[in-house]
């Protein structure tokens, strides 16, 4: 028989108490009373005459009783023979998910890694499948189920190791979502040959606080998978990341102007001093100018400006110093460029008639540091300039245009051109007629009784979209003195985006080929209504440059793994650490190869075009995951299992735990302690009772 | 020290047990009891009617009671003689009974007061039979109760509810009421003095002289309990003293030795007062029965009636 827990045994040292109990039983407890002690000395209690144990079969039941209880405690158990069968198990099908997002890169991480899946492949069995992945934003098949079934039984494990060595972390983010549904799809799909074993996927990660989960709440996680994490740690914990946050407009336009990054602290982190500032190009470790010493306490961010240094062109990085981990300290930055667009304006106005549109055209859009939109006016009359009608992104046309200019515009409208049609009188109804292309368009001048208003307006086209906001809706304070009515069925495709109080159409848009025509059918002038002075004027005519594919230039940067729009024209990309352009196919739509950070530059019609790549800021949150976070997803996280490694001792620990537990030895222990413990009881009060006979005898 | 040892005749006769004697719940009947067999016992004994003898004439001086003048004498030889009888000096008998609490102490299923108490109610009856005045002082560490000697109806019946009224006393204190006997009677006469005497002796010789000096008969009843007298316990207990309280740890096999040792001496403290002081000590063992310490008392009494007699014969010295 063996034990459990043999240090009970010395509970049956307790044996000693009944002995002892026995012997020195009532020395002291009896009282008597005598009439005088004055010839009396007080003696001590003697035990020799009372060294015979009495009640001997008491004693033998209080001993055996207490020897019951010290075994049950003590845990006994026969020692079974396990059988074991090693075939007899059925084969697993494993996927093991290796982490090589950016935050792998740290001191420690990746040698881990890789001793991990070697245990992992050291552990499995020759019948049992698995499927080696790498991930990031996306999981990547190292060894798929297939060619591990391929490969002879003795070669698999040697297939995985190679194939994982030539792996070496990436700088992607990590969108650990993604990879466990790709994993769980992998391991759901079985070829029905062989009995479904247990499925599992082993994830091999840092398990960092920045991995991407939101894949996994629209997910059902399929029954019978479950997820084995074999975390690693970085054997530094104190990482800080940089993040350029997005300007705000008046950075640029201030007297220094600054870019703004956020620094961001790990929980974990040692430290909460840092040093911030502009690095040098070559990417060595010195800051080009004086740093900015940053506090961020531990799991908080802070958001740094860091002034733009004057007279260095060649500053395109911020770089942060003081924590442990390098590979997310680096920002490249592009500095803020000014878009410059035009609008051409065809009419007839003095530049400085304050009655006339053209002033309000020219007030609403003056420069902001991102945007430069130069107005050009020019006479209808005119001749069309084939560049000037390219650069604009908008064309006004407020007056009656000779036929040929008129012709040329709905050329170009038809080839992508916007035009805004905006009448100052019926008069120049034969120009909208040609610029539709039709005949019979007509248009009449309108003056309500007391002033009309914009009443139905659709907010859901682009134009007002940035108005359907209810605190921004309301346009009834616009007063229209004057406008000129048009028949909108007269037009077909015609679309009504607003119209006045009255019925009739205030803004219409007709697309034309590749561009549109937009009507407005009132000015914005005094004479016509008070649009202009009104604080919707200037978003409406950015709403209009908008539309006219003017605005909105490629942010200028990007994360590593992001598909970055290919530019229209761009034959040859740079990426960085690499001296020359590659060439790249010219119909590609995007451009997904961004594997490292740092500047692309495109060639886009003989001029060099760049474009920052920076490491996903998610990554710097290196703090590990909360252990339950997988767990509410609902994905089942299994205990760490046992290691073959485990030593021997533990090993026939738990055989014997198990064999306990089987057969409950304790029960029966305690089940005879009760019962010698009743028998005991028995026997002492029959002897009470006969002692007591005995003692009354003598009295009566 | 009188010896209790009964005499052939009387260990014939059929003595009550004491515990049977004691199961009666009365008093007065037990006393009874003990006196009417203790008559029935000595109805042939050579000492009946000895209190009722004639003792001598004398001449007649003036002062006498001229009712005690032996007229037929005077008839006879025309002098004037008084006739004494022996019973005619009436004897006053004051029974002294120790209440203590160390008297409550018993193992034979009655108490040593309850024994003492039947001892003096025995005495009491008898020589109430006799025609003796008898008198009651009952003490622990003061007087309790106290009656005059006195031979009249109802003074037995008082006496015995003054001996049957629970002690309510603490320690033993014999000097008070040997002081206080001194002090009150002081007409010679009988004092019987019942009592264990565990006590300190120390005055009691001083007081029992003072008791015999003033011409008082005195006897001394010791009465234990047969545990007292050889320590007869058996589990070793923590002992309390009833009388103080006092509680000590005892092994009796360990301790028998030294106590038997100490009583003994103890007893023989008390005899060798008694002796110097010509007073009888009875050592009475509350298993013995009552009619042995009567029948000692009395034995006594002849003895000392017969040295009396003797003494006053040998002399001139008379008894008034």
């Amino acid at each position: 028989m063996n034990f459990l827990a043999p240090l009970f045994l010395l509970g049956g040292l307790a044996v000693a108490l009944p002995v002892i109990y026995h012997l020195v039983r009532r020395t002291t407890r009896e009282r008597a009373t005598f009439s005088s002690l004055m010839f009396l000395r007080p003696t001590p209690p003697r035990l020799s005459q009372r060294s015979r144990l009495e009640h001997l079969l008491l004693l033998l039941l209080r001993c055996l009783a207490l020897g019951l209880l010290a075994l049950g405690f003590s845990r006994p158990f026969f020692k079974e023979t396990p059988l074991i069968d090693p075939t007899g198990a059925r084969p697993k099908r494993l996927v093991v998910l290796v982490d090589v997002s950016a935050s792998m890169r740290r001191d420690g991480v990746w040698p881990a890694a890789r001793e991990r899946v070697e245990a992992v492949l050291r552990r499995v069995a020759p019948m049992d499948e698995l499927a080696l992945l790498t991930f990031d934003r996306a999981a990547t098949a190292l060894v798929p189920f297939d060619e591990w079934n391929r490969t002879p039984a003795g070669d698999r494990a040697a297939l995985a190791s190679a194939r994982l060595a030539a792996v070496t972390p990436g700088w992607a983010g990590t969108h650990l979502g993604n990879a466990l549904i790709t994993a769980a799809e992998a391991l759901a799909e079985t070829d029905g040959k062989r009995a479904a074993g247990p499925r599992q996927i082993v994830l091999v990660s840092d398990l960092q606080a920045g991995s991407r989960l939101d894949a996994l709440q629209a997910y059902e996680w399929p029954k019978g998978v479950d997820l084995l994490v074999e975390p690693v740690k970085a054997r530094n914990v104190t990482n800080a990341g940089l993040q350029l946050v997005a300007d705000s407009a008046d950075s640029a336009a201030a007297a220094t102007p600054t870019v703004r990054v956020r620094v961001s602290n790990s929980a974990d982190s040692k430290r909460e001093q840092f040093k911030v500032g502009w690095g040098r190009p070559d990417g060595s470790a010195d800051f080009a100018g004086p740093p900015l010493e940053v506090y961020v306490p531990p799991g908080q961010s802070r958001v740094v400006a860091v002034p733009v240094p004057k007279n260095s062109p060649a500053s395109d990085r911020i770089v942060l110093r003081g924590d442990d981990e390098d590979f997310d300290n680096t920002v490249f930055v592009l500095p803020p460029a000014q878009q410059k667009l035009s609008v051409l304006w065809l009419g007839r106005d003095a530049p400085d008639d304050v009655r006339r549109p053209l002033f309000f055209l020219r007030r609403a859009l003056s420069d902001t540091p991102r945007l430069a939109v130069a107005v050009v006016a020019r006479a209808p009359t005119a001749p069309l300039l084939a560049d000037e009608v390219d650069a604009a992104s908008v064309i006004f046309v407020a007056e009656l245009l000779p036929g040929a200019p008129a012709n040329a515009l709905r050329e170009r409208m038809l080839a992508g051109k916007t035009v805004v049609f905006t009448p100052e009188s019926a008069a120049a109804a034969p120009t909208l007629a040609a610029l539709l292309g039709r005949e019979g368009v007509a248009l009449e001048e309108a003056r309500p009784g007391n002033y009309a208003m914009l009443a139905e307006i659709d907010f859901k086209h682009p134009l007002f979209a940035p108005f359907a906001d209810p605190r921004f809706s309301d346009f009834t304070k616009i007063h229209i003195w004057k406008y000129r009515k048009l028949d909108p069925a007269s037009i077909p495709d015609a679309r009504v985006v607003a119209r006045f109080d009255s019925g009739a159409p205030a803004l219409v848009e007709v697309p034309l080929g590749k561009g549109r025509l937009i009507i407005l059918t009132t000015g914005w002038q005094p004479e016509d209504s008070q649009l202009a002075v009104s604080s919707k004027f200037v978003p409406l005519l950015y709403s209009l440059i908008e539309l006219g594919g003017g605005v909105g230039a490629p942010p200028a940067q990007w994360f590593v793994g992001d598909a970055v729009p290919w530019p229209v024209g761009a034959t040859t990309i740079r990426v960085p650490g690499s001296a020359t352009p590659t060439p790249w196919p010219a119909d590609t739509k995007s451009f997904t190869a961004t594997a490292q950070p740092g500047f692309y530059e495109l060639t886009v019609a003989g001029r060099a075009q760049r474009f920052a790549v920076n490491v996903d800021a998610n990554e710097s949150r290196t703090a590990p995951l909360a252990a339950d976070e997988l767990e509410h997803l609902g994905v089942p996280v299994a205990p760490p299992e046992t290691d073959a490694a485990r030593p021997v001792e533990n090993k026939l620990l738990l055989q014997g735990s198990a064999a306990e537990n089987r057969q409950k030895l304790w029960r029966w222990f305690i089940a005879a302690t009760l019962a010698v413990l009743l028998m005991e009881s028995v026997l002492a009060g029959w002897t009470a009772r006969r002692l007591n006979v005995k003692q009354e005898e003598p009295a009566s | 020290m009188t010896a209790t040892v009964p005499s052939p005749a009387l260990s014939s006769a059929k003595l009550i047990d004491p515990k049977a004697l004691m199961s009666i719940r009365s008093l007065e009947l037990r006393a009874r009891a003990v006196v009417e067999g203790f008559w029935s016992g000595l109805h042939r004994s050579p000492y009946h009617g000895f209190s009722v003898e004639f003792t001598e004439y004398r001449p007649y001086t003036p002062g006498d009671d001229p009712r005690y003048l032996d007229w037929r004498v005077y008839a006879r030889s025309d002098r004037y003689f008084i006739k004494k009888y022996e019973d005619e000096t009436n004897l006053r008998c004051q029974l002294l009974v120790d209440q203590s609490r160390s008297m409550n102490y018993g193992t034979r299923g009655y108490t040593k007061a309850l024994y003492a108490a039947t001892l003096a109610a025995t005495l009491a009856h008898f020589l109430h039979l006799q025609g003796d005045a008898v008198g009651l002082l009952t003490f622990d560490d003061q007087v309790r109760e106290f009656l005059p000697a006195r031979h009249r109806a109802g003074h037995l019946r008082q006496l015995m509810h003054a001996l049957d009224k629970p002690s309510a006393g603490s320690a033993t204190n014999l000097a008070a009421p040997l002081e206080r006997i001194t002090a009150l009677v002081r007409r010679r006469g009988l004092v019987a003095l019942i009592s264990d005497f565990l006590a300190p002796l120390d005055q009691l010789e001083r007081n029992l002289l003072a008791l015999t000096a003033c011409g008082h008969d005195v006897s001394v009843f010791q009465v234990l309990d047969p545990a007292e007298l050889n320590l007869g316990l058996e589990q070793p207990a923590l002992f309390e003293d009833v009388e103080s309280g006092r509680t000590l740890y005892l092994d009796p096999a360990a301790a028998r030795a030294d106590y038997m040792v100490k009583i003994k001496a103890h007893g023989e403290a008390l005899s060798a007062i008694c002796r110097k002081l010509g007073i009888n000590c009875h050592r009475l063992s509350t298993d013995q029965p009552l009619e042995i310490a009567l029948f000692g008392f009395l034995q006594e009494r002849m003895k000392r009636g017969r040295q009396f007699r003797r003494a006053t014969r040998s002399g001139n010295g008379g008894v008034s």
